[in-house]
């Protein structure tokens, strides 16, 4: 085993659109990540990692951390991405996170939404990905307290808790159009508005067609549709399609909860299982294709796209079971001489 | 939708050719002190003002042009303000921070944090006439730290003002120069005061135009102050950055509602009428001695 190393990317805008204007979105000020990746660094120093690398971004998250090390940091060695000029986009995160996998982290922790995780996820490779919630619509990230977090994904960084046994591959959503291709970690929905603009969708009459990695009945966002109507679990191997309609016009409609605050009725024509490896072909020719709940990619007059379930996505840190592995290891605990007898075991 | 195209696009490029004409004539020593840019930001202001109507007011900043043509300032009278004739629109008197049309409901180009506090006035005055009208400040970076700019934002909460405060935020590695602010996030202040507060890809006049649509109709309909955070790189060296007009251009042509002939036809127009704007403020007579008194 070499130098642990564990790397942390944080999306300064995540947690920022126009949902906090059209619903009431919870904000996520930059202070409060700043103190997130502080705990994780915490976590991290308890679990034996010996070298951080952390994202560097203009929205001053790297900017308090640093100065919160210069006031007096401990270990582990905290090291900022920040070779590559930074843009202000997604392709921080991109660049941030290849750097990491450069640098042999063992784990990536990815503090955003559905849209930093997805951009992470597609650079991480077969790095284990641990994504908390900073973001608006959180389908895929975890609320967990980024303590307990930084302690799992220390365990692993340092070789004590083998990735295999608490790490589980995901599957995605793959979009091809004829200039650029994307993935999906949730979902896939095809809007009629025509451009990118604001990005987050919140009107559910524009929506023809929706795929999903995944579709709990507990979720947030527009896998939620599909989660009231047609069910699938994190651990299946298919996805659900669902083609959508303006409500009055559709057989079936759910009240679902599209984005924070924002419980609407959608209309659905009727769905299906969703296999991998098959190709379906989007009707998107004028309109937006928007993935994990973000218009992305515009598509021109006559343009073609195509979505295929592909089951190579990222390793995800189950963080229960690694906490759990830990305590049934012992590797947080020690036994001192003023102990009772012999450490108890269950 | 293509007439909102093109009126959008003719008013990005007229902000960015006139400054680009005041920045060649400040080189030539001709206009003094005006150099007071907003490029760059064209897509701000322009995303913004479409959605606004004669019931309506703006506050700019120092670096006012782009919100004055915005606002529907006479171009013609704001190149002869800033060359001081009587052609003008303050009639040659104030120049590059006061160039204003109240008719219109531009209040004028303000020092580093007026507009805020301004607009609070004019945005109770519209609450209370049941106008239906909003008002609308752009402020900097540097201004969102300022009190009075704290003060603008807690006065419209507290009275549930129709008002938009529009943060230009130039992003920049805060390490890497020092600071002068305590947050980088200025979205971020909204919380504290109640009202929403979200960031915008200034170089995309879409995003900027829906956010600000959402937030003028929910002001109208007595929702209150939003703070929308308008955010673009400063382009420090060796940053990548993008221009909002190409950008634009972008998604419009190859299907996307205009053809590139059109566009290069408003950019002919644009560029005759900036023209023409220098040649008849330069010919136009300058303000007369006693005009101080007759126009107080």
């Amino acid at each position: 085993m070499g130098e642990a190393v564990a790397g942390i990317v944080a999306n300064p805008a995540s947690g920022r659109d126009i949902r906090r204007l059209v619903a009431q979105a919870s904000v996520f000020p930059t202070a409060e990540k700043a103190n997130m990746v502080q705990r994780l660094l915490a976590a991290f120093a308890a679990s034996g990692v010996q070298r951080a690398v952390l994202s560097s971004d203009l929205g001053g998250i790297s900017a308090s951390v640093g100065q919160a090390l210069d006031r007096g940091g401990r270990p582990p060695e905290v090291e900022f991405c920040d070779a590559e000029p930074l843009t202000g986009t997604a392709v921080d995160t991109t660049n941030a996170v290849r750097r990491m996998v450069d640098e042999g982290a063992g784990v990536i922790v990815c503090l955003g939404g559905d849209g930093t995780a997805r951009v992470a996820a597609a650079a991480c490779g077969d790095v284990p990905l641990l994504a908390l919630s900073t973001g608006t619509n959180n389908a895929f990230p975890e609320m967990r307290e980024a303590t307990v977090a930084g302690l799992a994904a220390g365990l692993i960084a340092s070789g004590q808790i083998d990735p295999d046994l608490v790490t589980r591959r995901m599957s995605v959503l793959e979009v091809v159009t004829k200039a650029r291709r994307e993935i999906a970690l949730v979902d896939v929905c095809v809007s009629l508005i025509r451009h990118v603009g604001a990005r987050a969708l919140w009107e559910p009459a524009s929506l023809t067609e929706l795929y999903c990695t995944f579709a709990e009945p507990d979720g947030i966002g527009l896998s939620s549709i599909a989660g009231q109507l047609c069910p699938s679990p994190r651990s299946s191997a298919d996805g659900v399609a669902l083609q959508l309609g303006p409500v009055g016009e559709t057989p079936y409609v759910v009240q679902a909860p599209i984005a924070p605050g924002l419980v609407v009725p959608v209309g659905v024509r009727g769905w299906g299982v969703l296999r991998p490896g098959v190709r379906v072909e989007l009707a998107a020719a004028g309109g937006v294709i928007a993935v994990d709940g973000e218009r992305e990619l515009e598509l021109k007059n006559g343009e073609s796209a195509f979505v295929e379930l592909r089951s190579e996505g990222p390793w995800c840190v189950d963080v229960r079971a690694t906490m759990a592995e830990a305590a049934r290891r012992g590797l947080l605990r020690t036994t001192t001489a003023a102990a009772p007898g012999k450490e108890r075991r269950r | 939708m293509t007439g909102l195209l093109r009126e959008a696009y003719r008013m990005m490029r007229t902000i960015r050719v006139f400054e680009q004409c005041v920045h060649d004539a400040s080189a030539r020593g001709e206009l003094p002190g005006a150099e007071r840019l907003h490029a760059g930001d064209e897509a701000a202001a322009t995303g913004v003002c479409l959605h606004l109507d004669e019931r309506d007011a703006i506050a700019g900043t120092q670096r006012g042009y782009g919100h004055c043509i915005a606002g529907g300032v006479d171009v013609k009278g704001m190149m002869a303000e800033l060359y001081g004739r009587r052609t003008g629109s303050r009639r040659g008197k104030g120049g590059a921070l006061h160039i204003a049309d109240l008719a219109r409901g531009m209040l004028g180009a303000n020092g580093v944090t007026g507009g805020p506090t301004l607009i609070c006035g004019t945005a109770l005055a519209a609450k209370q006439q049941g106008t239906g009208g909003v008002g609308v400040a752009f402020f900097g970076d540097g201004a969102s730290g300022d009190g009075a700019t704290l003060e603008a934002l807690h006065l419209a909460t507290t009275w549930c003002l129709p008002v938009l405060f529009i943060a230009e935020s130039t992003a920049w590695p805060r390490r890497s120069r020092g600071w002068s602010v305590a947050s980088d996030s200025i979205a971020d202040r909204a919380a504290a005061f109640g009202m929403p507060g979200e960031i915008v890809d200034g170089l995309d006049f879409f995003a900027v135009y829906e956010a600000a649509g959402e937030a003028i109709v929910r002001a109208r309909n007595g929702g209150g102050p939003t703070l929308i955070e308008v955010r673009r790189l400063a382009i420090p060296p060796g940053c990548a950055h993008g221009d909002c007009l190409e950008r634009f251009r972008g998604t419009v042509l190859d299907g996307g509602g205009l053809e590139e002939s059109i566009l290069d036809r408003i950019d002919g127009e644009v560029a005759a009428l900036v023209a023409a704007s220098v040649a008849e403020a330069k010919a136009a007579p300058e303000p007369a001695s006693a005009d101080p008194e007759a126009d107080a």
